[in-house]
């Protein structure tokens, strides 16, 4: 812990040294070195600051003066006394609630195939080993690339865009469940033989038990993934959706509307990501004594 | 699992077969011989079970001399020979061969109380006799029951996390209890506490133990027997009784037949390690 500080005073013991080096903590730039949780919120203010006040000064003054065109970046100002127009004008509650509701059901059915077919997998590798190319295959199809297909099978309506969400994130879904199963030390395994549990039971009370906080873990990482497809499937023939408006903004030229709609995505997501993290706590509380 | 005629052994004097019984075992993997012609055979000794240690060099297969009398692969089966648990040929892990490891000791998802009543879960008896039942043996390996029970492994120091690994193996009373280096991690002070708490165990649980450690003083202080294993292949050079001991074994470490077979194995296994670069851990 303090190895910075014991490696400098001995040697400047006659220098009188600051307050900031005697202190258990180690210098703000030593490798890894986590600083303070005040600190730490300070700097991400700080830089959250620093932007915006760029933002601010290239879309300074009348629209005419400014150094940055309104139709590419629009004021702070701008932006923010557009949201009135975006949420009575352009719906912006029913195309949030479009979007949510498109990612929570495909991404929920990736959840219920691709988990236990993962667990299964993970479980008896001989299974995994003849998923295995279809799975690679999968992960690595750019996920743009399967809208043609998804509207051949489905056509263009909201069938296409929840089994599109679900087709591009089961792959994820189904890997990384298969890595966590897969991930659990031998060692457990063989404690459970040892102590008389059968196959069955090594999978359901060792290796599930194990491995769901991390398949909960990844679950909540690809749910922002998930998100992010949603908006390729709004750009087609979507009535609501957070892609839809946005694309429709572009064609207006309501380049405030864009930025707006960015932030209120990533405002929505750092929720989301929030929600699940608490209900992670809750739901694995040994989980949350590990450091 | 175990449970074949007993005595194809022409030598058995008792109708008892023997506890373990090792007829020249090989194991190969590959190229690598990781054990050659390991044979032994440690006795059934009614009402009271045999401590063996075990003690060689890193790398000597001490640890898949355990490893086979579990069933565990893939150590197991052997290449060659036979390795007989009460008379019958092993097939496989079971819980009348407990086994307890040095690291990623406990199921970290389960409290203490769960985690020493995993094998009784397994086996289907019910909640709340399993929960009594846990709580005994929380007590009996020195842990506070109202304090610990309802504890994750994550709150637990090494040595206490060893103490439900005790538990959990002895509540179900195998007839072996294997230990591989269990107490290998532990500080000085932890593991002499870890020690006693076995020995006093041990009595009571009737089992035969097989115990890997690194420590010849270990070695010496819980065994009625040490084995020594050579490295490279490993095969069993030496076999070495300890005789029994009245006092008590806390004395037990300052008595001169003590010292003397201690410095005895260390001379052994100086000259066997002369051949092996670095054999502490």
């Amino acid at each position: 812990m303090s190895e910075a500080t014991q490696g400098t005073v001995p040697r400047r013991a006659s220098s009188p040294v600051s307050a900031a080096q005697r202190s258990s903590r180690p210098p703000l730039f030593a490798v890894r070195a986590a600083p303070a949780p005040m600190v730490r919120r300070a700097l991400g203010l700080g830089s959250v600051l620093l932007i915006v006040g760029l933002w601010w000064a290239v879309t300074f003054g009348s629209p005419e003066d400014r150094f940055v065109s309104p139709v590419i970046l629009p004021s702070p100002v701008d932006v923010v006394t557009s949201f009135p127009t975006l949420l009575r004008e352009r719906a912006l509650i029913q195309s949030v609630a479009a979007t949510l509701t498109r990612v929570f059901i495909g991404f929920g059915l990736a959840v219920l195939v691709g988990v236990p077919l993962g667990i299964l997998c993970g479980a008896w590798r001989v299974v995994e080993a003849a998923g295995a190319p279809l799975a690679l295959f999968g992960r690595n199809v750019p996920v743009a690339a399967l809208i043609p297909l998804t509207i051949l099978w489905f056509g263009i309506d909201e069938t296409q865009k929840v089994m599109f969400i679900f087709i591009a994130c089961l792959p994820f879904v189904y890997s990384d469940a298969v890595r966590a199963i897969a991930g659990v030390h031998d060692r457990y395994v063989e404690t459970a033989q040892t102590l008389g549990a059968t196959s069955s039971q090594i999978v359901r009370k060792v290796l599930v038990a194990l491995a769901l906080p991390d398949i909960y873990d990844s679950l909540r990482h690809l749910f922002g993934m998930a998100f992010g497809y949603i908006m390729l499937a709004e750009l087609i023939n979507a009535q609501y959706g957070l892609g839809f408006l946005l694309m429709t903004s572009q064609r207006r030229g309501l380049s405030e509307h864009i930025i707006l709609i960015l932030i209120i995505i990533g405002f929505l997501a750092y929720g989301i990501d929030r929600l699940l993290y608490f209900f992670q706590r809750g739901l694995f509380p040994h989980r949350a004594l590990e450091p | 699992m175990t449970t074949q005629a007993a005595s194809q052994d022409g030598k058995a004097e008792r109708e008892l077969p023997n506890v373990v019984e090792f007829r020249s075992v090989t194991k190969r993997f590959g190229e690598n011989t990781v054990i050659r012609d390991v044979a032994f055979t440690v006795a059934d000794r009614p009402d009271r079970g045999e401590f063996v240690s075990i003690l060689g060099p890193s790398g000597c297969g001490k640890s898949t001399v355990l490893r086979l009398i579990a069933g565990l692969r893939p150590h197991h089966p052997p290449t060659t020979g036979e390795v007989l648990v009460i008379g019958g040929s092993v097939e496989g892990p079971g819980p009348d061969r407990g086994m307890v490891f040095q690291d990623y000791t406990s199921f970290d998802n389960r409290s203490v109380e769960d985690n020493v009543a995993f094998g009784l879960e397994c086996r289907g008896v019910p909640a709340r006799e399993r929960r009594e039942r846990a709580r005994e043996w929380i007590a009996r390996v020195g842990l506070d029951v109202k304090r610990d029970a309802r504890k994750y492994p994550a709150e637990l120091s090494g040595g206490m996390r060893q103490r439900v690994a005790i538990a959990r193996t002895l509540i179900l009373s195998p007839r072996i209890i294997l230990m591989d280096e269990p107490f290998g991690a532990l500080d000085p002070t932890t593991r002499l506490k870890m020690q006693e708490l076995l020995i006093d165990l041990w009595r009571d649980a009737q089992a035969t133990v097989f115990f890997v450690t690194h420590s010849i003083e270990e070695a010496v202080y819980l065994g009625d027997r040490v084995y020594v294993f050579s490295s490279a292949p490993g095969t069993l050079i030496r076999q070495m009784e300890v005789p029994p001991s009245k006092c008590p074994p806390q004395d037990m470490l300052h008595q001169p037949h003590f010292l003397g077979m201690v410095r005895e194995l260390r001379g052994t296994l100086e000259t066997l390690e002369a051949h092996v670069i670095d054999a502490v851990e």
